[in-house]
């Protein structure tokens, strides 16, 4: 009976046998190669242990990817460009996450939400960049002011009396009549340093504009260029006027 | 030609001397209008001027208003209402 069952059984034992010395065999040999790729693992945590630690979910998760991919990479390849595979992954986001802080400086709101490490070196280089910034900035507030200096060679008075004085664009009655008036504003004036007059220097404002404002109607038809001088002059003239100092020597 | 030349000097000459006072008389009610209105009486526009003396005149404005725009003593332009 065992002679009649071996016979026929015979061939499937020995394929079975076959089979099951390959697949032992192939379980062998990935059971030899799997334990260096564990290394790879520590050569990996230790290289990003240097490197900012806030992501660590990211290497976590990579490491369970290739997990899965390494045996096909072990199985096609040899054993040192396994090693070196994986190793560079972990390394490049080390060396790229520093890189895009600077690159990423000047919109710092965009790159603050991502990553929570970069945004601290963006800091201080956004502190020298807004400190750079702010150093022309100055320079420009110290440009600024030559621009009211050409103001200051337009205010000729004597000569804006000569020249109202020789105008024919107003006649001899208007003349006198604008003297009139304009004696009258500088003895308010007078009387407001002396403590005389008890009024602010924004009420006597009021009939300085008025008294300008007379004379240029009377000029800007005949004598534009007059008025537009005098238009050039009003603050400095009233620069002068509400200055005691400046008055006294007017 | 010469007698042609010669009536046009003349006519030149004619209206010259003519609108020379005409100008001086707009530049006047002109100075006294802007007078007026400077020292904030009513007038709207000076339409005549009789002179009484060295800048002193009678003003007649087109609302009829009537003023004596003169200097006074001290040199004071004042208008007087008529």
């Amino acid at each position: 009976m065992l002679r009649r069952l071996e016979q026929p059984f015979s061939p499937v034992i020995r394929i079975a046998g076959l089979l099951i010395l390959s697949l032992a065999a192939a379980g062998c040999a990935g059971m030899d190669r799997a334990p260096q790729a564990e290394p790879t693992r520590i050569e990996a945590k230790q290289d990003r242990a240097p490197a900012p630690e806030p992501e660590p979910q990211q290497p976590e998760a990579k490491p369970e990817q290739p997990v899965a991919a390494k045996p096909v990479q072990v199985a096609s390849k040899p054993d040192a460009p396994a090693v070196v595979q994986p190793a560079p992954k972990p390394d490049a986001p080390a060396v790229v996450q520093p890189v895009p802080p600077p690159a990423a400086a000047p919109a710092p709101p965009s790159a603050a939400p991502n990553n929570q490490v970069a945004a601290k070196p963006e800091a201080p280089a956004a502190k020298p960049a807004a400190k750079a910034a702010a150093s022309p900035a100055p320079k420009k507030e110290v440009a600024a002011p030559p621009a009211p200096k050409p103001a200051a060679p337009t205010l000729d008075l004597a000569a804006l009396e000569k020249r109202l004085k020789e105008t024919s664009a107003i006649g001899v009655f208007t003349k006198l009549t604008l003297k009139n008036q304009v004696d009258a504003l500088l003895d308010q004036f007078r009387g407001f340093y002396q403590g005389r007059i008890k009024t602010t220097l924004t009420q006597l404002r009021q009939p300085y504009d008025q008294l300008l404002m007379k004379v240029l109607s009377l000029l800007q038809d005949s004598d534009p260029p007059l008025a537009r001088e005098i238009t050039q002059s009003r603050e400095a003239i009233w620069g002068i006027l509400s200055d005691p100092d400046k008055f006294k020597n007017l | 030609m010469s007698k042609r030349m010669n009536g046009w000097t003349l006519a030149a000459a004619l209206s010259a001397f003519l609108s020379g006072p005409s100008l001086a008389a707009d530049a006047l009610a002109k100075d006294l209008t802007s007078t007026i209105a400077l020292l904030g009486l009513p007038c709207g526009q000076v339409v005549s001027a009789q002179r009484l003396k060295d800048n002193d005149y009678i003003a007649t404005c087109s609302d009829k208003n009537r003023y004596r725009v003169f200097v006074n003593p001290e040199g004071r332009v004042v208008a007087t209402k008529q």
